[in-house]
Order: structure tokens, then sequence, then C-alpha cells
């Protein structure tokens, strides 16, 4: 497999930095829970029960987790990715070796799966010393959360296939992923919203992210609603995989 | 089938995109150990026939062959034995010289004891074994070109296609990029180069062809092309404005061609001196005069003209 090279190579860059990575990884769940799930959460206490049993804390930060993972890979789909595509022509040098389009865009795809797993694990260990899960079942957050992050990582980089410059970035942060981090369901139950925003947050992978979070942790879901979020994320998932390939074949070899 | 030696056989070979047409129906053979040069103004469609030949864009019609097999069924064996210096360098800036070629080797399948070896040598032949552990971006142009170039031999490949070696490199770093092409000549790998730098071609070039407007307009080596379009001398006369109109009048039948540019005249004769002196016998005043044997670039400006393309 070719893509492995790919990867290989921004393994490299990446133990150049690990200190610091990892680091930060570890850092911001805490900043984020200690802030957020524990001074915030003081606040809420009085509604608990909208956040359901295990309390503000447990549901800010199963939510977080998701919301996390889908920044993180839009984040690594963006910019980064541009630079290789039209600011290095890196994958230009790549393409002038034996390999295809296809594996760079699925040395790239899972090389940002590697770093949302360096990401998830810190943050649901974190989570655990907080004492937030109470099953071993809990560890399927780690993938859930992952593959969120792959969805948005793959619609990402579709995009980027296209550009020229960056400027569609600060509109697609700006209004595309702050306000699905905002009104998703990471901060409070989206039922807190009006019904059309109800459906609207509904129609969001992010939403289905966390539920499926959510669900492997801190509350009940039944085995056909689990499906039904899997199978959302696996469509999201796919169509960016589709779509990019597409855009990125067009853009390196027409 | 091509025959025996020829290493990039194109055929009526042209590529579209959508209605403006890149390359229009070219005809050429490269054969194993020549220089053969693309020559064009901007915009000529050089860079898209090196991509076609380089396996990364599909043509839109006629026939392409490189080293036997065709570049778009057989990508991967061709890249596998042909390397590539784009226009632009494409260096990973987030490494150093030396991992640049170990990441390359590694895309190539050269076992790491085996890159090593090789990538002493390439460090050593591009005079960069100093700048091995540094990084990308505090290299000075000509260096960048020189990695680029070591990269692209990390496969030992037999066909070299360059674009533009030396576009934007100062005169010493020109030289340093022409005489390591020239080894590399010498060692019998076959370079293929675009260029617009006519000294560039008549240093390098066994052979080239002039495309012009996605066609090849004129084809041989550099001395074939000169013969063929051009008068042995040139003669370069500035003069005044009444002195010019003189010579206006008179100056049929006395060179086979003359060009009459803004701030000076070219005369295309077999003996300047002897036109020059022609001149001087009617009388004509001449501010500044200069005899100088005819270039590559006297004909590639007769043939693709001097309205500036951009």
């Amino acid at each position: 497999m070719n893509a492995t090279k790919v990867v290989a190579r921004n393994a490299i860059v990446f133990w150049r930095g690990w200190r610091s990575s990892i680091f930060l990884s570890v850092l911001a769940p805490v900043l984020f829970l200690t802030a957020m799930g524990l001074g915030l959460g003081s606040l809420v206490e009085p509604n608990a029960e909208a956040f359901g049993d295990a309390g503000y804390l447990a549901f800010f930060a199963t939510g977080m987790l998701g919301a996390n993972c889908m920044q993180s890979g839009a984040f690594s789909a963006s910019y980064p990715m541009m630079s290789k595509l039209t600011w290095e022509r890196n994958y230009e040098a790549i393409l002038a070796a034996p390999l295809g389009v296809r594996d760079i865009y699925f040395g790239e795809l899972a090389w940002i799966g590697v770093t949302l797993a360096q990401q998830t694990i810190p943050f649901f260990a974190i989570m655990a010393l907080f004492g937030i899960f109470d099953s071993p079942l809990a560890v399927l957050a780690i993938p859930a959360a992952i593959l969120t992050g792959l969805g948005f990582a793959a619609a990402v980089m579709a995009l980027t296939a296209t550009l020229q410059t960056d400027e569609a970035y600060t509109w697609l942060f700006r209004f595309v992923v702050t306000p699905l981090f905002l009104l998703s369901g990471t901060f409070f139950p989206i039922n807190e919203l009006p019904a059309w925003g109800v459906v609207a947050a509904q129609l969001t992978p992010l939403y289905h992210g966390i539920e499926l979070i959510r669900g492997v942790t801190i509350s009940n879901l039944t085995l056909l609603a689990g499906l039904a979020h899997i199978a959302y994320l696996l469509f999201f998932l796919a169509a960016g995989i589709m779509l990019g390939i597409r855009n990125l074949t067009h853009r390196l070899v027409s | 089938m091509p025959e025996e030696g020829v290493l990039i056989h194109a055929a009526g070979l042209i590529k579209r995109f959508g209605d403006f047409v890149a390359v229009d129906g070219i005809d050429f053979e490269v054969r194993r150990g020549e220089a053969f040069g693309f020559l064009g103004p901007n915009g000529a469609g050089k860079t898209s026939t090196m991509r076609m030949i380089g396996c990364t864009s599909a043509p839109t019609g006629g026939r392409l062959s490189v080293i036997d097999m065709n570049p778009v069924a057989q990508a991967s064996q061709i890249k596998s034995r042909i390397g590539v210096v784009p226009q632009i360098d494409n260096l990973d800036r987030e490494l150093s010289v030396r991992e640049n070629l170990e990441m390359y080797a590694r895309y190539f399948d050269i076992a790491r004891p085996e890159a090593a070896e090789r990538i002493d040598e390439l460090l050593e032949f591009v005079q960069l074994s100093e700048k091995a552990a540094s990084r990308v971006e505090p290299l000075s142009g000509g260096m960048k070109r020189r990695l680029t170039i070591a990269r692209a031999l990390v496969n030992r490949p037999e066909l070299l296609l360059l674009d533009e070696p030396t576009t934007g490199l100062d005169p010493q770093a020109r030289h340093l990029v022409w005489d390591r092409l020239y080894r590399l000549k010498q060692r019998g790998v076959t370079l293929v180069i675009t260029t617009h730098y006519m000294d560039e071609a008549e240093q390098l070039c066994n052979r080239l062809v002039v495309m012009d407007k996605a066609e090849i307009v004129a084809e041989g080596s550099p001395r074939e092309l000169i013969a063929a379009y051009c008068t042995r001398e040139v003669l370069e006369v500035r003069l005044s404005d009444d002195n010019r109109e003189r010579l206006k009048g008179s100056v049929d039948g006395l060179v086979e061609r003359v060009e009459w540019l803004p701030d000076r005249v070219l005369l295309y004769a077999e003996t300047g001196d002897a036109t020059l002196a022609g001149i001087n016998d009617m009388g004509i005043q001449i501010e500044t005069a200069l005899v100088r044997r005819s270039s590559l670039e006297d004909v590639f400006l007769t043939l693709t003209g001097r309205t500036l393309i951009e």
C-alpha cells in the first residue's frame, strides 16, 4: 500500500514535535473540563436533570469529545492540506514518483485519523480520571469520535481540492464549523432549541456523532438508534471520500 | 512500433482543457542518450507536453509512448524509470535536505541501505553534502534547484524531464546546473528540457523543437535551425530617425531580411562587415554598429514573433 508512505512522511514530521503535541492534547481537555465542566457546571447544576443523570460535566465532556474531533478533522483538512496542494505543491512531487492520487488521498485521511486518535485517547483518559464513565463499554466513544472527525475531514478535503486560495476557510469556520460546535448539542441539549432548530440540528453530522458518543457512555441508546447514527456518519464519510477523490483527481491529474 | 533507441514517441499528440487547446497535434521523437529541448514562449504548450510525458496528464488525443509504454495504463512503471524536475521547486519544507531525498527514495521502494548510499553520492554530485542536515527553507534558489535535481535522480532514471531548469537562477547557479546536466548526459541519461533561454538550449540540447501556440513550428539541432531560419551573421545598427528613413529607402537588395525595432535595426546578412561597408558607402550615418553571429534567439524570435506573450 503506497498510502502508508504518505502516512510515514507525516509521522516523521509529527515525531519531531511530539512532546508539544502530546502536551497540548492532555492540557486541552483538562482546561476544558475544569473551566466549562466544573466551573460552568456548578452554575447550571440547578437544572441538572436537563443534562441527564450524569450531570453537566459528563454531558459537556462527551459533547466536547465529538466537537473536538470535528474541529480538528476539519482543520487538518484545510490549511495544512492547502499548503501541500497549492502553496508547496508537495502532492505534485509525490505524483512524479510511482504513487497515485488515491495513495495521497488515503494516506492523508489515514494520518488525520491517527491525529484524531492522538487527541481523543488522552481526552478520553482525562474524562475517565474525572470519573465520568462507569462502564468499560464507554471506550467505544473513541472510535465514535474519530469516525465523526474523519467525516468532517473528508468533507473539508473535498472542498480544499477545489480551492486556489484560503479565503473560503474563513467562511467555513465562521459559518459552518462554529455554529455546529455551538448548536449541535455540545453545550446544551438540542431540545432547548426552537422546533425548527431541533430539526436542523438533527440533520448535522456532529449531532449524530455526539449522540452516539453519549449513547455509549452516559445515556442509554437503543441498538437501532445507535446503528442509525453510525449509518449516518458512515454515509457522511463515504460521500466525502468519493467527492474528495473526484476533486483531487481533477485537480492533480487532468 | 517505434524504432529501436527511441525513448519517447509522440504522434498527433493533443491536449485540450475544455475548449482550450494546449497542445495541438504534435509529432516528435526523443532518442536514447540525447538532450532534447522544447523551446517556446510562455503558454506554447511545453509544460502540458512535459506533464503528459511524466504521466500526470492524460493525452486528449493522438499517440504517446514513453520507454515503449503507455503513460496512462502504465504510469507507475514509467514513473519508476524517469525523473522529474518541475518548473517550481516542490521540496518538502518540513523535512531536511537529506530527509527530502530519503522520503523520495521510499516512494520508489528503494531499500534503506541502498538509498543511504545513493543519497550520499547525490548530495556530493549536486554539492550539497554540507547542507544535508539543513532545513530546505534557508537554502538559496540554486541550492533548492540542485536538491530538486538530486531528488529526481534518486531512482537512477534513464530519462530526466526538466521544466525550465534554470529559470530564476543567478548566472553562477545556472552554470553549475548546466554543468551537472551535462555530466548526466555524458553518463547516458536522456534529458528532455523545456526552456525559453536560448543559451541554455544551445549549451545543452542536441536537438530541439520550437513550439508556438500549441504547435511545433521548427525542429532540428541548434545549428540546423540557425542555418534554416537565419543568416550566418546579424548586423545591429542604431541610427537617427532621418538616417533610419534613408536606410529604409535603400536597404532592399542589400540583405536578405531586415527587422525594424524601435531602438535599432537588425540586418540579417551572410557577412555583417560587408553589409556595414555597403551602408557606409551610401553615406548613411550610423551611431553604433555591432556584427555578431546569429543565435538561436534570432531563430526563436523569427519563428514566434516579438510580441510579448503573457
